[in-house]
C-alpha cells in the first residue's frame, strides 16, 4: 500500500485490522471498513476495468451504488462467482478475489482496445447497420459479437449459498439513513409509529456524517457530530428496526418495496458458513419515506471518461471517510459550490490542489473565499478542453470560456495532475419514486427533475426530493414529516444552522472544446460508451423520441441504468431538439435500482421447494415398494412399481395383465372429492353436468361430465348419492382445486338462491381401488361385515360401512372395466387398510399399478382422460359422449354452447380410436394424423392423444382426435414420423368388452 | 384392527421454535347462513360460533374458528381415541342440523392436519413465507387467519401467548412441515 | 401487489386472491330462447378499460368468497369494494 495515499486515520476504518485480498491476481491488503474501490485506490491503483465498446481503460468514478465502470468479477472460477460487482459496494474480507471484467489477455493490455482506434467506424447504431446485412449472415456475425461483447461471466455451477424471504409490515418505512432519514425515522418511532429504516451502507449517516468542516454547522456542532449523536440515540428507540447493507431494489404500487438485505457478503468465506447470504425482504408499508439523497453529476467534456477522473464528492469521501487520497496533485472541475468543500477537505490532509476550474463567471461564497485564502488558485470561467494519459490521467488542457458558453476562446493552458474531481451539481435520486408510479416535474432554475405528484401514501425528502443544502433540508424535513405523518411535533424544528455555500450553477450540458465534436470523445453513459456525438447522431437521423434514442444509442441501458449521464444525454437531447426538457421528459427507470443476484430473488424456493409436493396417505408404502413416481398436478402419484429390474413397459405390462387376469390395486386418493350438501343439491347438481341428477336413488353412484360455459368439457367423474340432500362428488386429481372454484363461483354468484354448500374433503379419505376378477373375494376378506352379493351391492352404486370402529365408505365404480370396489377411509388408516387389501390379496397375486397402467387400461375400454384426450375445444358430442347430454333439461353449464354455428359443425376434430396396421408398432402421443401424405402443403387432420400396447389384446391401440373422424370409421389414415409413415385405421374407441361384461363377472 | 398413521412423526425444536403434530384431533367444517342454524349448533356444542370476522371462541371441549360468514371450524381441545372416529358430537350435529336442513356438517379430522407451535420466534418463521400482516393477530388471542405459507393454504389460530395453532391440508403437511423446519433452522 | 379489502376479512394481500373478471354481468336466465350472436355477447365480450372498472375477486386463499371492486385500471387504484347483490356504488 503506498503510505502517502494513506493520509489520514478515519474513525470509520479500522487501521488495526488488515485486510487481504488480491485483485487480477496480485496480493493486496487494506483495512476493515474499506471498499474494494477505496483499497484499490490506496494501493495507487485506479484502472479497473474496460469500457465495453472501445475498451477504452476505466476507473473507478464513484463512491457508491451509481458507479458506472468500477465493475468487476467476484471470486472467478468458482461456485460463488459474480459478475458486474461494483468495487465501490464490495466491503473486502479476507480472502476476497476480484478482477477485471471486459478484457482479455488483461486490463493493462486488452486486445479489444483496438476498437478505440477504430472508433470513427464504430457510431451509434452500428451493429444494427452493418450486421444485419445480409440478413442470412446474422448468424456467423453473432458468434464473434457475443465473444467482444458482454461484461462479467456468469457462475457455471449452482450457488452454494442460501438465501431467504421476508415480508415486513410497517407503519413507516424510511428508505436511506441520511440526514433526512435520521430526522424521519427518529420522529415516526418517537411518535409511536412502527418504523423500518434501510440504508444500502453498513453505516448510516449520509454523507454528512463525515462533513466536519466549520461551513455546516448545526446548534453550533459540526453537521457530522450533531448528526452523529442523533444516530447514536437510535438503539433507544423501540419502534425502530434499522438495517443497514439493505438496498430497496423496487417500490411497487400501494407501498410494496422490494429490498436486499445483505448479511454476510462483508465476512470472510469461513465466517458466512450456514448463515443466510441475502434476505429479500417485501415490505408493505402503511407510509414510506424516500430520502434516497443525491447523486453527483459529471461534467461532459472530451475525455471524461480516463482513471483518475472521479466525482468530485467521491473524492471527498474517499479522504474524509476513508482517508485515502485519490491522487498526489489533484485538480477540480466545477459548475458549483460543492467541489470547494471537496478541496477544503483535502487541503485540510495536506494534499496538493493544483486549481480548480469553475465554469462560473464570478461565483463568490464564504467557502470560495477561504480556498482563495490559502493561496489555491481558481480559473473562474474556464473549461477543461482534453485530457491525456492513457492509463491514469496525467495532464488536462484548459480554456476560457465565450460569453454564452458555447465555445472557448483565447490559448490553451496545461496542467498536470494525477487525479480530477468533477462536480456538475446534483441529481435527485428520483428512481425509487418514479417506480412507484411518481409523477416528476422539471425544476427549470437548476435543472432538476423533481418528485411532483404521489401515487400512494409516500414523500420524497431531503435531496432526492431536490433540497440539496443542509439549511433547506433542515428548515423544510421536520415540517415536511409533521405534516405527512400527521404527529404533533418533532424534535428538529428550532435549529439554528449555518452553511457557508452559495446555491449558484451554471449549467452547460455539453461544454465546448477546441476541437470539432467529431473528433472529441464526450462520454455520456460511461459503462455503455454513449457519448454526446452519439447522442447528437441519433437525433440528425430522425429519432426524436428519448426513448428511442436511448434505445439506439444505448445511453443508460448498462447495468448502472445510467445513472450518472442521463440528465446530460436528456439536456442534449433537448438542446439539440430545441425542446423544453419538462417536455421531453424522462426515460423509465426500472427495477432493480442496482442488480439483484438470481439467489436472492429465488430464496429459498429451489430443490425440494421448488414446487410444492403432495403426498397420498400410502406414500411411504409406494417409496418402501420401489415405486416410479409420476408428477400429477403438485400430487406425487406411483406411476409404475418395477421388480427385477424391470424397465416401465415390462413393469406396465405385467401391472395391466393381472389386473385383468386376477386383482389389481391402485391409490386413487389424489381424485379431488367435494361433499354436497343442501335441499337443492339435486338441482344444483342438474345444472352443473350434462346429464340428469334427480332421479338418482340414494346408495347410487353416476358418471358426470361438466362442461364450461362454452360448451367444452372441463372435467369429470363419479359422484354419490349419500342421502336425500347429500352428495360425494369426484373430480380428476388436477382439476380439484378449480372444480372447486368454478363450483362456489356460480353459487355464490348467479346461483345465490340455492341452498347447497360445498367442502372440499379431497385429503380427509385414503381412496383404494381393488379391480379384477378376485377383487370381489379380497375386499370381503377385508370388511368381512359387508355384504358384497351383486343384489346387494351392484355396479355403480355405494355403502357405508365400518372397519372394527373405523367408519368407511366403499362405492363399487370402474375406471378400468373389470369389476371393481374402491374403498374411501380417514387417511390416518389408508395405508393400514392397503396392507390389509395387499394381505387379503395375496393368495390372488394382488399387483399395486401405478397411473401408467390405469391409463392404458381405461384406454383398452375407450374412456378418456379430460385434459388428455381433451383440450379446451372438445365438446361430449366431438367425443363421441352424446349419451351423456340430456335433451329433457332446460339448462347447464355449458348447454345452450353445443348448438352455436361452430359447436355443431361436422368437420370438428372427434375422438376416434386408431389401429395400426402393424399391430406392434405403437404411435407416439402428439403425433399428427394425415390423410394423404403427398399433398403439399401437408394437410394436418388431428393428432394422437394416447397410445399404448395393450397386452390384454396383444396389439397397440391408441385414441386420437381426428376432424370429420365421426363418419371415418374403418378408413385409412397416416401418421408421418421422421423416418417413416405408419398407417392407421379408424376404429371404434371401445377396444375391450363392448358389452361391458368384465363389469359383472 | 386398522393401525393409525400420523404423517408428521417427529417434534422438532430449534432456538426459539418447537413444533409437533397434535392428533388425533376431530375436526368438523359447520356451514349454514340462518339464525336457527347458530341458535341450533350453540344448543348442541354448548359454545357460540364466533360471528366476529378472523376470531375464534372456545369452550372447556371445543374451540370454533370462524372461516367465512356461513362457515366455521369446530375441533377437540384434547386429543381423540386413535381406534374410533365415531364422534358423539358429530352425530348430535347431524341430528340437530343436517337432518332439519338448516346447514351442513362435515368431517374433516384428516382433512386437516394440525401443527402446534411454540415458541418466541413463531412469526419470525411465518414471516419467511406468509404475505399475511401479523402485527395484531400476533397480539390477540383467539385471533384466526386464513393465508398462504410456503404457497400453501392454512389457517393459523393464535391459541396462546407465543402457542398457536396451524392447519394445513393433509397431503401439504410433510411438505409444509418439512419447509418450516428448515426455515426455522435458519433464523 | 394490491393490498385488497376483503369486505369479509379485511385487507390482505393480493396473493390471497385471484382476479375473476369483468363484474355485473349476469348469466342469462333462459339461455335457450337466445340467438347465436346474443348468447356470443354473453359469453365471450368483455370490456378492457383504461379507467373505472368494475371487476370480480374471490378471496380464493382466504374465506373462499368472491365479491365485487370497483380498480382505476390508469392506476391500480381501489375505489370501492363491496359484497355480491350489493348495488355498485357509482364512482
Amino acid at each position: 500500500m503506498s503510505k502517502s495515499l494513506r493520509v489520514k486515520t478515519s474513525k470509520f476504518i479500522d487501521e488495526t485490522t488488515r485486510v487481504s485480498f488480491k485483485f487480477n491476481g496480485s496480493n493486496y491488503y487494506g483495512y476493515k471498513g474499506d471498499t474494494l474501490a477505496s483499497a484499490l485506490i490506496a494501493n495507487g491503483i485506479h484502472l479497473v476495468g474496460r469500457s465495453f465498446k472501445y475498451h477504452r481503460p476505466r476507473g473507478i468514478m464513484t463512491a457508491g451504488s451509481e458507479e458506472p465502470n468500477a465493475i468487476v468479477q467476484l471470486n472467478n472460477n468458482s461456485a460463488r462467482s459474480e459478475p458486474n460487482v461494483r468495487a465501490t459496494e464490495v466491503e473486502i474480507y479476507d480472502g476476497l478475489e476480484a478482477s477485471s471484467q471486459n478484457c482479455w489477455p488483461s486490463v493493462n493490455f486488452d486486445i479489444g482496445g483496438i476498437n478505440n482506434f477504430l472508433s470513427p467506424l464504430l457510431p451509434a447504431g452500428f451493429y444494427y447497420k452493418t450486421f444485419m446485412w445480409p440478413a442470412s449472415f446474422w448468424e456467423k456475425y453473432e458468434y464473434f459479437i457475443r465473444k467482444s461483447a458482454g461484461l462479467g461471466k456468469s457462475p457455471t455451477e449452482s450457488d452454494p449459498d442460501i438465501y431467504d424471504h421476508k415480508y415486513i409490515h410497517c407503519d413507516v418505512l424510511v428508505i436511506g439513513g441520511g440526514i433526512s432519514g435520521i430526522i424521519a425515522a427518529k420522529t415516526a418511532a418517537k411518535n409511536g409509529l412502527d418504523t423500518l429504516l434501510i440504508d444500502e451502507k453498513p453505516n448510516l449517516g449520509g454523507s454528512t456524517i463525515f462533513q466536519n468542516s466549520d461551513h455546516h454547522k448545526i446548534n453550533n456542532q459540526t453537521s457530522s457530530s450533531w448528526l452523529e449523536k442523533e444516530i447514536s440515540e437510535i438503539e433507544s428507540l423501540e419502534n425502530l428496526q434499522v438495517k443497514t447493507r439493505t438496498s430497496a431494489a423496487a417500490f411497487h404500487g400501494y407501498n410494496f418495496v422490494l429490498a436486499r438485505e445483505n448479511l454476510t457478503d462483508h465476512l470472510s468465506l469461513e465466517d458466512r458458513k450456514n448463515k443466510v447470504r441475502q434476505r429479500l425482504l417485501k415490505i408493505r408499508a402503511k407510509k414510506v419515506i424516500t430520502a434516497t439523497g443525491s447523486l453527483e453529476r459529471p461534467m461532459i467534456f472530451n475525455n471524461n471518461d480516463r482513471p483518475g477522473i472521479l466525482l468530485s464528492s467521491a473524492v471527498k469521501k474517499y479522504v474524509d471517510f476513508y482517508g485515502v487520497a485519490c491522487g498526489t496533485s489533484n485538480v477540480l472541475f466545477t459548475n458549483n459550490d460543492s467541489a470547494y468543500e471537496t478541496a477544503l477537505s483535502l487541503f485540510k490532509k495536506g494534499i496538493q490542489i493544483k486549481a480548480i476550474i469553475d465554469i462560473r463567471e464570478n461565483a463568490t461564497s464564504k467557502i470560495i473565499d477561504e480556498i482563495e485564502s490559502h493561496g489555491i488558485k481558481i480559473y473562474k470561467s474556464y473549461t477543461i478542453v482534453d485530457t491525456e494519459g492513457y492509463k491514469k490521467i496525467n495532464k488536462i488542457s484548459i480554456m476560457q470560456l465565450s460569453k454564452d458558453g458555447q465555445s472557448v476562446v483565447g490559448s490553451k493552458i496545461n496542467l498536470d495532475c494525477d487525479c480530477l474531481g468533477v462536480s456538475g451539481g446534483w441529481t435527485p435520486a428520483v428512481h425509487l419514486f418514479t417506480q412507484s408510479g411518481g409523477k416528476l416535474k422539471f425544476r427549470e432554475e437548476d435543472h432538476v427533475f423533481v418528485p411532483n405528484t404521489y401515487p400512494s401514501k409516500q414523500i420524497s425528502i431531503g435531496s432526492c426530493n431536490g433540497e440539496f443544502e443542509l439549511d433547506e433540508i433542515l428548515k423544510l424535513v421536520p415540517l415536511q414529516i409533521k405534516n405527512f405523518l400527521d404527529v404533533e411535533k418533532t424534535d428538529y424544528e428550532n435549529l439554528s444552522v449555518e452553511v457557508s455555500k452559495n446555491l449558484s450553477k451554471r449549467n452547460i450540458w455539453l461544454l465546448p472544446s477546441d476541437k470539432v465534436i467529431g473528433k472529441t470523445k464526450p462520454f455520456v453513459d460511461f459503462q455503455n460508451d454513449a457519448t454526446a456525438k452519439d447522442i447528437k447522431l441519433a437525433l440528425r437521423e430522425g429519432f426524436r423520441s428519448i426513448e428511442h434514442v436511448k434505445r439506439y444509442t444505448t445511453t443508460g441501458m448498462g447495468t448502472d441504468q445510467g445513472k450518472l449521464g442521463n440528465m446530460h444525454a436528456l439536456g442534449i437531447i433537448a438542446e439539440t431538439a430545441g425542446v423544453k426538457m419538462g417536455e421531453l421528459g424522462t426515460t423509465t427507470f426500472r427495477p432493480p435500482y442496482t442488480p439483484l443476484s438470481f439467489g436472492t430473488i429465488v430464496g429459498r424456493n429451489v430443490g425440494e421447494y421448488f414446487d410444492i409436493f403432495r403426498r397420498t396417505p400410502m406414500h411411504d408404502w409406494h417409496v418402501k415398494n420401489n415405486a416410479e413416481f409420476e408428477n400429477v398436478g403438485q400430487w406425487k402419484r406411483a406411476w409404475y412399481y418395477p421388480i427385477n429390474g424391470e424397465n416401465m413397459h415390462q413393469a406396465v405390462q405385467r401391472e395391466s395383465k393381472a389386473a385383468r387376469e386376477s386383482a389389481g390395486i391402485l391409490d386413487a386418493s389424489t381424485l379431488g372429492k367435494i361433499d354436497i350438501q343442501g335441499t337443492d343439491a339435486s338441482e344444483f347438481l342438474n345444472r352443473v353436468y350434462t346429464n340428469a341428477w334427480s332421479k338418482l336413488e340414494i346408495g347410487k353412484c353416476r358418471y358426470g361430465l361438466m362442461l364450461h360455459e362454452d360448451g367444452m368439457v372441463y372435467d369429470d367423474g363419479v359422484t354419490t348419492r349419500l342421502d336425500e340432500n347429500h352428495y360425494i362428488m369426484t373430480t380428476t386429481t388436477g382439476g380439484a382445486a378449480n372444480v372447486m372454484g368454478k363450483l362456489e363461483d356460480y353459487l355464490q354468484t348467479e346461483w345465490p338462491e340455492l341452498d347447497v354448500y360445498l367442502t372440499s374433503v379431497t385429503d380427509h379419505y385414503a381412496t383404494i381401488s381393488v379391480c379384477g376378477p378376485n377383487s370381489k373375494k379380497i375386499v370381503s376378506k377385508v370388511i368381512p361385515d359387508l355384504d358384497f352379493s351383486d343384489e346387494s351391492f351392484p355396479h355403480m352404486s355405494f355403502k357405508n360401512s365400518k372397519i372394527g370402529n373405523i367408519k368407511c365408505r366403499v362405492m363399487r365404480i370402474s375406471f378400468t372395466g373389470e369389476h371393481s370396489y374402491e374403498i374411501n377411509i380417514q387417511a390416518s388408516f389408508g395405508k393400514s387398510v392397503w396392507e390389509k387389501c395387499m394381505e387379503a390379496g395375496k393368495e390372488f397375486n394382488i399387483t399395486p399399478y401405478g397411473t401408467e397402467t390405469m391409463h392404458l387400461l381405461r384406454a383398452e375400454k375407450g374412456f378418456i382422460i379430460v385434459g388428455q384426450d381433451t383440450d379446451a375445444t372438445m365438446t361430449p358430442i366431438d367425443l363421441q359422449m352424446d349419451w351423456i347430454v340430456s335433451k329433457k333439461k332446460y339448462d347447464f353449464i355449458g348447454k345452450r354452447s353445443l348448438y352455436r354455428s361452430d359447436t355443431i359443425r361436422e368437420d370438428r376434430k372427434q375422438l376416434v380410436g386408431l389401429l395400426t396396421d402393424d399391430p406392434q408398432i405403437v404411435l407416439e402421443e402428439g403425433a399428427q394424423i394425415v390423410e394423404d401424405v403427398n399433398k403439399k402443403p401437408i394437410e394436418m387432420l388431428g393428432h394422437v392423444t394416447s397410445s399404448y400396447y395393450s397386452p390384454n389384446l396383444n396389439k397397440s391401440i391408441a385414441l386420437g382426435v381426428v376432424r370429420g373422424g365421426k363418419n371415418m370409421m374403418g378408413k385409412k389414415l397416416f401418421i408421418p414420423m421422421e423416418n417413416k409413415i405408419i398407417s392407421v385405421t379408424v376404429a371404434d374407441p371401445v377396444f375391450l368388452d363392448k358389452e361391458n361384461k368384465r363389469l359383472h363377472a | 384392527m386398522l393401525n393409525y398413521n400420523q404423517t408428521l412423526k417427529e417434534t422438532k425444536t430449534y432456538s426459539g421454535i418447537e413444533m409437533s403434530e397434535i392428533k388425533p384431533i376431530m375436526k368438523l367444517i359447520l356451514r349454514g347462513k340462518k339464525r336457527e342454524f347458530l341458535s341450533a349448533v350453540g344448543k348442541s356444542l354448548n359454545i357460540l360460533l364466533p360471528t366476529e370476522a378472523n376470531t375464534s371462541t372456545t369452550s372447556q371441549d371445543l374451540t370454533a374458528l370462524w372461516l367465512s360468514p356461513d362457515e366455521w371450524m369446530v375441533f377437540s381441545n384434547e386429543i381423540n381415541l386413535m381406534d374410533s372416529n365415531i364422534y358423539p358430537i358429530e352425530e348430535k350435529l347431524i341430528q340437530n342440523i343436517s337432518k332439519l336442513n338448516l346447514g351442513a356438517v362435515v368431517d374433516v379430522t384428516d382433512h386437516f392436519v394440525m401443527i402446534n407451535i411454540k415458541g418466541p420466534k413463531i412469526y419470525d418463521l411465518f414471516q419467511t413465507g406468509s404475505p399475511f400482516n401479523f402485527n395484531q393477530f400476533k397480539n390477540k388471542k383467539g385471533s384466526v387467519t386464513q393465508t398462504i405459507l410456503a404457497k400453501i393454504d392454512v389457517i393459523i389460530h393464535n391459541k396462546d401467548n407465543e402457542n398457536v395453532n396451524l392447519l394445513v391440508r393433509r397431503s401439504f403437511s410433510e411438505h409444509l412441515f418439512s419447509w418450516m423446519n428448515d426455515s426455522a433452522s435458519r433464523l | 401487489m394490491f393490498v385488497i379489502n376483503c369486505p369479509y376479512c379485511g385487507e390482505r394481500e393480493q396473493s390471497e386472491f385471484k382476479a375473476g373478471g369483468e363484474a355485473h354481468i349476469v348469466r342469462p336466465k333462459q339461455p335457450t330462447e337466445l340467438s347465436d350472436d346474443e348468447w356470443a355477447e354473453y359469453l365471450f365480450m368483455r370490456k378492457n378499460i383504461k379507467g373505472i372498472q368494475y371487476e370480480r375477486w374471490n378471496h380464493a386463499h382466504g374465506c373462499r368468497k368472491w365479491f365485487n371492486m370497483v380498480r382505476d385500471t390508469s392506476n391500480d387504484e381501489i375505489k370501492a369494494v363491496y359484497k355480491m347483490g350489493e348495488k355498485p356504488p357509482t364512482i
